[in-house]
């Protein structure tokens, strides 16, 4: 067996590939679940709800073959993959993905109120932000200023739309978690070592927060 | 009388044909309480995604119009469970 195999199975991931997986599959059966309402509807905001768990999904993806990449190449920290263009491609491709699926969560809330300015603003905003991530090499406190901003959008649009909600629902609060925990998943990749104590406690409250919204899709979808 | 949303005015208009087992496109029109320009925003709407279909110049519910009226509630549940 090649060295580089035996250290990329000996170091945890397989826990990292069972946890990547359940939350991808969920995503995708979000995804999927809610296509024939969204086809019969195209209400704006099944279509960004929607969206969200596949980029959700793709970022996921992503995170899993960084992290296996990480360990089969022996590199601490993904900024040491950069000057390979492949693995600034891959970076680039994450932080988009993420960027973009918490948008888009945030915007299935907000479509309406933000109908003037669409999705392209916050594609470019994704773009930037990714290519903030690739070219500004500062390291952890231009990663942590990233998360920071995205985390400062989060927190005002969700307690926006929890000021002007219909009615008492607990989902305001299911959003928040679940784009507080993938900031944090995307931390782990950027920052080695920076949530290593609390790793297994946030893999276990990403995975809750997946589960709740896979669960209520699957029972309010047919 | 509250102010019907989109998706309510489709299903209306689909349950019109529906009910009819097919329909001319003036009665649909009266009966759908939609002034005529709205009325035809609709229906071009409806028949682009193929809700409804016109033979010999009258209008009759297709399979995917039937199931949007079968859907149309878990639509507007999903919708508010989510406040989407």
């Amino acid at each position: 067996m090649p060295p580089q195999l035996a250290r990329v199975l000996t170091t945890g991931i397989g826990i990292e590939l069972i946890y990547s997986f359940v939350i991808i599959v969920a995503s995708l059966m979000v995804y999927y679940g809610t296509r024939e309402l969204y086809e019969l509807s195209s209400h704006k905001g099944i279509k960004y709800f929607r969206q969200a768990f596949l980029f959700f999904a793709i970022a996921y993806s992503i995170r899993f073959f960084i992290k296996f990449i990480l360990v089969y190449a022996n590199k601490r920290q993904i900024i040491h993959l950069i000057p390979n263009p492949v693995g600034a491609i891959i970076l680039f491709i994450f932080i988009y993905a993420s960027a973009m699926a918490i948008f888009s969560l945030v915007y299935s809330l907000k479509w309406k109120k933000w109908r003037s300015f669409g999705m392209t603003v916050l594609h470019i905003l994704a773009g930037v932000i990714a290519l903030i991530a690739v070219f500004v090499q500062e390291g952890p406190i231009v990663y942590l200023l990233l998360n920071f901003v995205l985390f400062g959008f989060i927190i005002y649009s969700v307690s926006v739309a929890y000021k002007n909600r219909k009615k008492k629902n607990t989902w305001y609060l299911i959003y928040l978690l679940l784009s507080v925990f993938w900031l944090l998943n995307i931390v782990d990749i950027l920052i080695p070592d920076f949530i290593q104590p609390f790793q297994f406690f946030i893999y276990l409250a990403s995975l809750g927060a997946f589960l709740i919204v896979f669960y209520k899709v699957l029972r309010k979808s047919n | 009388m509250a102010k019907r949303g989109k998706l309510e005015i489709i299903r209306d208009i689909l349950k019109i044909v529906q009910e009819n087992h097919s329909i001319k496109p003036t009665p649909l029109l009266r009966r759908s309480n939609l002034s005529s320009s709205r009325f035809k925003e609709y229906f071009a709407e409806i028949t682009e995604k193929k809700f409804l279909k016109k033979i010999d110049g009258k209008i009759f519910l297709t399979e995917k119009g039937a199931k949007f009226i079968e859907k149309y509630k878990t639509i507007l549940n999903f919708i508010d469970e989510f406040e989407l």
